[in-house]
């Protein structure tokens, strides 16, 4: 019984790193319609910054946690302005963006594995202990990460929902021409999506790095994370919370019970599995951001 | 021949056709008027196949189409105009309508590959029959020229000349005299009548009044995708609604 | 190769340029390796003219709106396809070769059945996820020999030739496999010209330049994307059964998204407006500039990935779209 709790929290905390993940996706999919094949890298920085800022400086790990996700914000957004704002307002928008963020990935992954070499790291515990929770323990280093996931999520849903620039970069994402009547600079809000996305994406890596292995070879996540979203369906932010902690429990599960590989192989297999019955994903396909 | 029977196309939440009945019969000139917005492209997308209706049906020649797909629905045999100038561009105005030709083909397609000498004659056969048709528009001169480089309105009879080449029993006409003159617009004119002459039957949206009065049998004015108007010419020209719902716009023009 | 003249004979003079232009250049072709002895050259050019393919059956498919990113996954099934029926059933190679093709076609028509009618987006997703599974059954299960691969591949079997002796297929000489890359080579792109001047060809370029006026004009976008995937797949099959009896040895590693991103790469540095030159020009340079320049395995990916944005943003119809500018000021206008 305890082992399935075990189980189920670390589902858990998986789940919710890939929920950021989603999220992050989702936004830059939804709101700048770029297909983002690039984004697993930024979650490979962050993780790698906090391992960077920690062990050879010594770095405490909530300073680091800062710089980890400002540090992927501020090259997406310099990403952005150098190659994909060109690219916007064409024709073939969609595709020729694809084309550039594989060669960003192909670009991004390399220069990894050129710098940090091909062996995964850890990073020491950050803060020591157990705590007991029903007859269970859980580090508390895990429940750290829970709690922060959780409020960034809050706080992503609130950006959404409740400030101007929430606003600003929902109606874009509905109609940008329609967005640009009421004033909106289209062009920032693009920026300013691929900042925040980034910046999940290294929070989502820095976060999960005192819990987890850190890898050169942590950017192909991409391919899960669009799997998740088009489980939970493109651009909806609930399907990616929903699907984003079902692969957290498959993969817990998955992972006691067979080898990763087999894991994965049954995730794969349950996704086509829901998408042949439901082409559009848990909540539909809106390829805009929807908050229903 | 065309029969729409309380059709109705939601986008989200709103409904761009409502409930809408209508009949085109052979042979006729329709006209599609009301102000913009009014449903009558989204009708036509709907009817040609590209969009599935949410609900009602649309009979061709008493049987559903509905449900059929836009290329089926061109097998069947009614061809549209697109709105904006939806041409290919990267090609010559003779490749243009030769594409046109494509659903007609009876040879078979393996020796279409092989290149066999009956399927290159078929295809021979085709070119001089585009080329009749551009001979047709009067637009044979400017058969090698690139359809990105030709004027506007050459662009529009270009699509014209398009969906002719499908051979269709029911043409739809979006528009075809948008943005040209008044020499241009004339001759379009006398382009419909001559196509309503070789026995096919036409739907014909446009906003100028002049080319609708002149050329239509009957008219039917939408507004918010339901039929407010059906008649001659003469009866819709005097009706107070039909007015009332373009002027209407004009109102709110002249207050803005 | 006299049979096949009479396809590429019309009765336009530009035709018959273009014709005698082929010949010249297949003879150049034909009688390369004899000038260019070094046998790492003869590989490096074998490669080429495999990714040259590749390239163009990647092309054939975006054309008609099929951004397929699993390109490499069929160019494996076909390896290891033609690598299991040789092996583990003991056909003859010049027998594996052509049933590994079919076998490809016929995954891919089951395959492309399901992800062609998703639309451009789904069909550019799921032929990813497709491209990185396919990686991971080969590399999980036994039967595939694992991540190990299959070693030790037969070559095929030699092919007598009158009066001059036989065609030797060893470890020893690379130059029959020259032979036999540059044979099948020519052999698709035949197939592939026959098809572009069909009427195939003539739907594939209408769906490619709108698709939504050539579903109205009555082409079946569906039948003719799905025709483009199986025919493309199964000439990346062809490929790659050639592959594995050249090379006798497969590493799932090898056949994954990376391969299909550079095989994208030969195709958009040509000119996805060449589909059959522009990939050879893509391949040629992809192969040997990196060669000359002396970057290593380890720089290639940045190498490469750099010149993807490059390319995207500077020359978005690639080397040969740079032709137009040319032609365009000697037309008098």
């Amino acid at each position: 019984m305890s082992i399935l709790i075990q189980l189920i929290v670390d589902g858990l905390a998986m789940g919710l790193v890939y929920v950021l993940l989603a999220s992050g996706f989702n936004l830059i999919i939804g709101i700048s319609r770029i297909l983002f094949i690039a984004y697993g890298e930024f979650y490979m920085l962050g993780a790698w910054i906090i391992w960077g800022l920690m062990i050879p400086l010594k770095v405490p790990f909530f300073f680091a946690l800062v710089v980890a996700t400002i540090a992927p914000a501020i090259l997406g957004a310099i990403v952005y302005q150098v190659i994909f704002r060109y690219i916007q307002f064409k024709e073939q928008q969609f595709l020729t963006n694809i084309v550039a963020a594989m060669g960003l990935m192909m670009l991004m992954a390399q220069a990894t594995l050129f710098i940090v070499g091909t062996e995964s790291r850890g990073i020491p515990s950050v803060i020591r202990g157990m705590v007991n929770v029903g007859g269970i323990r859980i580090s508390y280093e895990k429940v750290m990460l829970i709690g922060l996931t959780l409020g960034v999520i809050i706080g992503l849903h609130l950006l959404l929902q409740k400030t101007k620039i929430g606003r600003a970069m929902r109606a874009v994402s509905f109609n940008p021409d329609v967005a640009a009547l009421q004033a909106v600079n289209a062009n920032l809000v693009y920026l300013g999506t691929m900042a925040v996305g980034c910046a999940l994406a290294g929070f989502a890596g820095g976060v999960m790095a005192p819990v987890f292995a850190i890898s050169p070879k942590m950017g192909g996540v991409t391919l899960l994370i669009i799997l998740v979203v088009m489980l939970g369906g493109v651009g909806s932010m609930p399907g990616a919370i929903l699907s984003g902690l079902i692969l957290g429990q498959i993969l817990s599960f998955g992972q006691y019970f067979f080898e990763s590989g087999v894991a994965q192989i049954i995730f794969f297999a349950a996704i086509a599995i829901i998408l042949f019955f439901k082409p559009g994903g848990l909540f539909g396909q809106a390829q805009q951001i929807s908050l229903q | 021949m065309l029969e729409a029977i309380k059709l109705t196309k939601y986008f989200g939440g709103l409904a761009a056709v409502n409930e809408l009945n209508l009949r085109v019969n052979q042979g006729e000139i329709l006209g599609l008027i009301g102000p913009n917005g009014a449903g009558k492209t989204t009708f036509f997308n709907v009817v040609s196949g590209f969009f599935p209706p949410t609900n009602g049906r649309v009979l061709f020649e008493g049987k559903d189409i509905s449900q059929l797909k836009a290329h089926d629905i061109a097998y069947r045999g009614i061809s549209r105009t697109f709105q904006a100038s939806t041409l290919f561009m990267k090609l010559s105005v003779l490749d243009n309508v030769f594409t046109g030709y494509h659903k007609s083909y009876r040879t078979r397609f393996l020796k279409r590959v092989l290149h066999t000498p009956s399927a290159r004659k078929e295809e021979e056969g085709f070119r001089q029959k585009a080329l009749e048709t551009l001979e047709f528009m009067g637009m044979a001169s400017l058969k090698e020229e690139l359809a990105a480089n030709l004027p506007h309105g050459y662009q529009r009879t270009l699509g014209i000349a398009m969906a002719l080449a499908t051979n269709p029993k029911l043409l739809l006409l979006d528009e075809p005299a948008t943005g040209m003159n008044l020499t241009e617009k004339n001759a379009v004119i006398d382009l419909i009548r001559r196509i309503r002459d070789m026995g096919i039957t036409i739907i014909l949206v446009e906003h100028d009044m002049k080319v609708v009065m002149d050329l239509c049998d009957r008219i039917i004015v939408l507004n918010f995708g339901q039929k407010i108007a059906e008649g001659l010419p003469e009866e819709i020209k005097s009706n107070r609604e039909v007015v009332e719902a373009y002027l209407g716009k004009e109102e709110s023009k002249n207050a803005a | 190769m006299v049979k096949h003249n009479r396809y590429l004979f019309n009765r336009t003079s530009m035709r018959i340029h273009k014709f005698i232009y082929a010949i010249i250049v297949i003879i150049i072709l034909a009688l390369l390796p004899q000038v260019v002895r070094n046998p790492y050259y003869i590989h490096l050019l074998i490669m080429v003219g495999i990714n040259a393919v590749l390239a163009m059956t990647f092309i054939l498919m975006l054309r008609t709106g099929l951004m397929c990113l699993g390109i490499a996954a069929f160019w494996g099934i076909g390896a290891y396809a033609s690598a299991m029926l040789s092996m583990k059933l003991g056909l003859p190679v010049w027998l594996s070769l052509p049933a590994a093709a079919v076998i490809t076609a016929i995954i891919a028509a089951f395959i492309g059945v399901l992800l062609v009618k998703q639309g451009g987006f789904g069909f550019i997703i799921q032929t990813l996820a497709f491209g990185f599974i396919i990686v991971l059954i080969f590399g999980t299960f036994q039967v595939f020999g694992g991540h190990v691969g299959i070693v030790g591949i037969s070559h095929p079997e030699s092919i007598p030739i009158p009066f001059v002796g036989s065609m030797e297929f060893t470890s020893i000489s690379k130059m029959p496999f020259y032979y036999l890359m540059l044979f099948l080579s020519l052999l698709m792109v035949l197939v592939l010209t026959a098809f572009y001047s069909s009427t195939a060809g003539r739907a594939w370029r209408a769906i490619g330049l709108s698709a939504h006026l050539a579903e109205s004009l009555g082409i079946n976008l569906f039948n003719y994307r799905l025709l483009a995937f199986i025919i493309a797949s199964a000439i990346a099959g062809l490929m790659g059964s050639f592959f594995a009896h050249y090379y006798g040895t497969l590493v799932p590693g090898s056949f994954g998204p990376f391969k299909t991103i550079n095989v994208h790469v030969y195709a958009i540095l040509g000119g996805i407006n060449f589909p059959i030159l522009g990939p050879v020009i893509g391949s040629l340079i992809m192969t040997f500039v990196p060669e000359f320049l002396r970057i290593t395995e380890g720089v290639e990916p940045i190498f490469t990935g750099i010149l993807m944005i490059l390319l995207v943003l500077c020359l978005p119809d690639g080397l040969l779209g740079l032709t137009h500018l040319w032609q365009r000021r000697s037309k008098p206008s």
